[in-house]
């Protein structure tokens, strides 16, 4: 989680640029798709709704013409007196009925021929029962049971008037019977007599073929005559159904003389154009399932999916690119972190583009100049504190000075000269030794001398009851350290370490451990209640230079390093150890600084 | 025979135009497949075109299965088409000189063979080899055969026979004996004895249709057209001219009922309106189907024509046979035929039970359903007398125009019974022939 916060906050420019990319591309997608898709199926609506009217307005001339053909038809037979001798006559002898079938039959082949470009079964009946079909297999309808058809008993309710009405087995109640459209009318005389009657019959799927062409799928057509019956469609599911709200809109349609109207049919939106066909007194219904209309025009999926791979593709090339603008960015900008919490030295690596190069560029002279001034200040500090320190170990202690001269005088009163001149002689090779460049490094050897000269004097002053031993390693003679690096501590031991004990030692020991240099210097005194630290300095008149036992380890770790300084452990009623570690130093490699 | 077809068709009309779709397709397929196969791979799938799925289709699918029990390999599509369309389709696919989307085997009318064997003398494959002429009825190989060479395989026997009613007979005070053997004046004079015994008509005719004229012509081994197939025979042809007299004297006679269509047609018999039908044995079902009149019902040998020496009782209306067509895989299919139609006795016996349909190869005649008795018609073997009126039949050759002469002599035996005379109506009628074939 937090690798993944980090990773965040690493790339936060990368994120912000891309979650914004991402949400314009699809916004614009969107957005585009959706209008495009909006303006492009009104337009086909409207363009759609136009070429279907005038297809329709086609059909109807088919219609029509078809319609005629059968007005002209049925006006010859009802015109024709060989026709209506053969529906009227009595039966007669073999001669004459032989006689009236024939003339019967060529009349209506005669008359037929003006339907023949259209597939129509002609029928007609007469009051002396005899039945003239040109062809049964259109309407099947048994001789016996065409007098009470409701289609016969339609037209006559209504004579001189032509017909049309929808047939199948369900609605006359006759097996057998394909749904077809019949075209009857009376035969009436001229003093108004019914003499016959006469059917046209044509199947359902010939009448079809008027518009059949036209339709596809959701652009269907049906044709419901003024009862609401859906005499002919496309559809086979809905030929011979009852459909009163086709009809109201298709009513509403004509009475309006609407071009189209947008209706909810079985629950889908569709588009109605309707066409009144007078002469049938039929309405032809184009019935547009907008839905699946459109579905042909844009295929949504098809689109969606396109548009999607469109977006998945500038997706995609938008991360790659921008993830590679913002990549040495957000590289830098790590590496700068890192950087400004360890090390000033350190340069980050400059490529990528040229902005965040020329960043890396700045970046890196800023680090340069401040590391410059860093090492100046650090080198200014040292140069400071090593005066200081210069200025310390050349302050030697008048009190030791004017105590030492004082014993000195004491002996040579009481007539020792010798030691008077041994301790003349210590003091001056102390000073010698002392008085000089604080910097410089002086060999183990050159200390221990110090040492001893300081010791000795110590001892002329203030009796032996403190003894000093010295446990130097041979190997370590001439290795190289501070001036004064190990006076302090023994000073520090002979004032602090022997308030309560009236005697004992200190052991200076100097041995090499590992790359390291080790000075202990140990007491068996009072021992003090530290905790590692370094203990103040106390009493200034007692001591030799200026230079403490926290100068020792300031000095250590500024000259050496960290690692390098000064360790204190101490038991009270046991004693004190120091332990001082500096590096090896040997004499021709010699820090001059 | 014309109306037959047209309401057999047509009484399937509704499985024909539905099927029309299917089988269209289906058809494509086909040629598709004919197309590939034509690298002299066998065909694995065989196109059969007929009409009358209660007749034709039925007798197919029984062939069909009959040949599938021995010979898995090969499909065989059998699709449905009015005779009308065949008829169209064969002759502009044939015209085009095109095999693309033709059948494999296809039936035809035997009155209209000739026109299309002759017309397109390369589309049809020679099947003298296939099967043996000699074990089918001679009169059906003169249809179709060209030149010696056997085309078809021929199929149903348009076998005629006098349909009559014995209880109207008896009250007349004749039997089914009487009608054995007689003349077309006979017939005549027994039908007005049974019309003044009942006051039913003897017969029920179309002045359209002059299929008795037909089947009075061919008990001479005559027709319309002379033995080459093209030139009309009619002026100078003795047996026309006796079956014209022979019709004007029924209707002189007061004998006949009128119909107009195959509806009135059957309905005249089935109502008893009518008491006898000269026609050919596919006519049986629509007698049998009413039931109330089984036992009342016999069949007569045909009457002949007394005045035309050669005349015999046996003649025929109607029937077709199988043709294959040469297009790729015209060797399945005369195989297919060749193993069911061509030599299969068995078959033949079932066509009879479950079709009805009495088949013209000789050797099938003595199997067990032709001897079968037939209950309603009085336990009279009609199958049996069909069968061996079938070989008596005379041959002729129904040429190429037979339904363009029929359509002129229609129109003239009007003018006959009009009272116009015998020779100008014949001379009338020869000279139209002549103009419109030529």
């Amino acid at each position: 989680m937090r690798n993944v916060l980090d990773r965040f906050k690493y790339n936060g420019l990368f994120v912000q640029m891309f979650i914004i990319m991402v949400v314009s591309i699809v916004a614009v997608s969107i957005t585009a798709t959706w209008t495009t898709m909006n303006v492009s199926s009104r337009v086909f609506m409207e363009t759609f709704s136009i070429t279907n009217s005038k297809i329709i307005s086609q059909i109807r001339n088919g219609m029509d013409s078809f319609n005629y053909s059968i007005v002209l038809t049925s006006n010859k037979i009802s015109q024709s007196g060989t026709i209506k001798q053969f529906l009227t006559e009595g039966s007669g002898d073999s001669s004459e009925m032989v006689g009236s079938y024939f003339q019967m039959g060529q009349q209506m082949n005669k008359i037929r021929s003006s339907v023949d470009a259209y597939e129509v079964g002609i029928t007609v009946t007469g009051v002396n029962g005899r039945r003239y079909s040109t062809d049964r297999s259109y309407w099947p309808v048994p001789d016996d049971k065409l007098e009470n058809h409701p289609i016969t008993q339609r037209s006559l309710a209504e004579p001189r008037k032509l017909m049309y009405s929808y047939d199948d087995a369900e609605s006359s109640g006759i097996p057998g019977i394909e749904p077809t459209i019949v075209a009857s009318k009376t035969l009436v005389d001229r003093s108004g007599t019914v003499y016959g009657m006469v059917y046209f019959a044509v199947r359902e799927p010939y009448f079809a073929r008027f518009y059949n062409s036209n339709t596809s799928l959701g652009n269907d057509v049906a044709v419901i005559d003024k009862r609401g019956t859906i005499v002919s469609s496309n559809r086979n599911d809905w030929i011979g159904q009852r459909s009163p709200d086709l009809l109201r809109y298709a009513e509403e349609i004509e009475e309006k003389n609407l071009d189209y109207k947008n209706a909810n049919i079985m629950g889908k939106d569709h588009l109605l154009l309707s066409e009144h066909i007078s002469g049938l007194e039929l309405y032809m219904v184009n019935v547009i399932d907008k839905k699946q209309v459109l579905g042909q025009l844009t295929d949504t999926k098809q689109i969606t999916l396109i548009v999607m791979a469109i977006v998945a593709a500038a997706v995609i090339i938008v991360f790659l690119i921008s993830r590679r603008l913002t990549k040495s960015l957000t590289r830098l900008v790590k590496q700068i972190s890192t950087i400004s919490k360890f090390e000033f030295d350190r340069h980050v690596k400059v490529d990528g583009s040229y902005e965040t190069k020329q960043l890396g560029l700045a970046f890196n002279a800023m680090i340069d100049e401040l590391n410059d001034y860093v090492s100046k200040l650090v080198e200014t500090q040292k140069q400071q504190r090593n005066a200081e320190l210069e200025a310390l170990q050349q302050q030697i202690n008048p009190h030791f000075l004017y105590n030492t001269l004082a014993s000195v005088k004491f002996m040579v009163q009481q007539g020792n000269k010798e030691k008077a001149a041994e301790t003349i002689n210590a003091l001056i090779s102390l000073l010698q030794n002392a008085i000089g460049n604080v910097s410089e490094m002086i060999t183990v050897q050159q200390e221990l001398d110090n040492m001893k000269n300081y010791v000795f004097i110590n001892q002329v002053r203030y009796g032996e009851r403190i003894r000093v031993s010295y446990f130097i390693g041979p190997d370590c003679l001439n290795y190289r350290i501070p001036k004064l690096m190990i006076q302090p501590f023994i000073e520090n031991a002979f004032f602090h370490a022997f308030n309560e004990k009236q005697e004992g030692y200190i052991y200076i020991m100097v041995a090499q451990e590992g790359t390291s240099l080790v000075c202990e210097v140990v007491d068996n005194g009072d021992g003090m209640n530290i905790n590692g630290g370094i203990p103040k300095e106390v009493s200034k008149r007692q001591l030799f230079s200026g230079i403490g036992v926290r100068n020792v380890n300031d000095r250590i770790k500024l000259l050496f390093g960290e690692e390098y300084g000064v360790t204190i452990t101490s038991e009270i009623g046991e004693g004190t150890r120091v332990k001082i570690r500096i590096p090896l130093l040997s004499s021709n490699n010699d820090p001059n600084f | 025979m014309k109306k037959l077809v047209t309401v057999l068709a047509l009484s399937a009309v509704t499985a024909a135009s539905l099927a029309a779709c299917g089988s269209n397709s289906d058809n494509n397929t086909n040629s598709a497949n004919n197309g590939t196969d034509n690298g002299g791979k066998a065909a694995s799938k065989i196109t059969v075109w007929a009409w009358d799925p209660n007749f034709n289709i039925k007798a197919m699918n029984l062939a069909k299965d009959a040949y599938a029990a021995t010979n898995k390999d090969l499909t065989v599509d059998i699709v449905e088409n009015a005779q009308n369309d065949i008829v169209q389709k064969l002759n502009t696919g044939m015209s085009s000189g095109t095999t693309k989307g033709l059948p494999n085997i296809v039936l035809i009318e035997d009155y209209r063979a000739q026109s299309f064997l002759q017309a397109y003398p390369d589309m049809f494959y020679d099947l003298s080899s296939v099967i043996k002429s000699s074990d089918f009825a001679d009169y059906k190989l003169g249809p179709t055969s060209v030149d010696g060479k056997n085309y078809g395989v021929p199929f149903d026997s348009g076998v005629a026979g006098l349909y009559v009613r014995t209880d109207y007979l008896e009250k007349a005070g004749y039997t089914i004996d009487d009608l054995q053997d007689i003349t077309w004046d006979q017939y005549i004079e027994i039908g007005k004895k049974v019309k003044e015994a009942t006051g039913k008509d003897w017969i029920s005719l179309d002045p359209n249709d002059l299929g008795i004229i037909r089947m009075m012509i061919q008990s001479a081994g005559s027709w319309y057209l002379n033995e080459d197939g093209k030139t009309p025979n009619i002026a100078n042809n003795a047996a026309m001219k006796e079956a014209f007299e022979v019709y004007k004297s029924m209707m002189d006679a007061n004998i006949v009922k009128i119909h107009s269509d195959w509806s009135q047609f059957v309905a005249n018999y089935n109502n008893g309106d009518a008491a006898s039908v000269p026609t050919g044995n596919w006519f049986t079902p629509s007698i049998t189907a009413e039931a109330s009149q089984s036992g009342k019902w016999a069949v007569a040998p045909m009457p002949k024509l007394a005045k035309t020496p050669n005349s015999v009782h046996a003649t025929n209306l109607g029937g077709s046979s199988w043709y294959v067509l040469n297009v790729p895989g015209k060797e399945q299919a005369a195989e297919f035929l060749k193993a069911t139609l061509g030599s299969d006795v068995n078959l033949y016996q079932k066509l009879v039970t479950d079709v009805g349909a009495i088949g013209t190869y000789k050797p099938a005649t003595t199997g067990e359903a032709y001897t079968a008795a037939n209950e309603f018609f009085g336990g009279q073997k009609i199958v049996q007398d069909f069968a061996k009126w079938t070989n008596e039949i005379p041959s002729v050759n129904y040429g190429m125009h037979t339904y363009a002469i029929e359509d002129i002599l229609v129109v003239e035996m009007q003018n006959y019974l009009n009272g116009k005379k015998i020779d100008d109506v014949l001379k009338d009628a020869q000279a139209q022939a002549d103009s419109s074939v030529k």
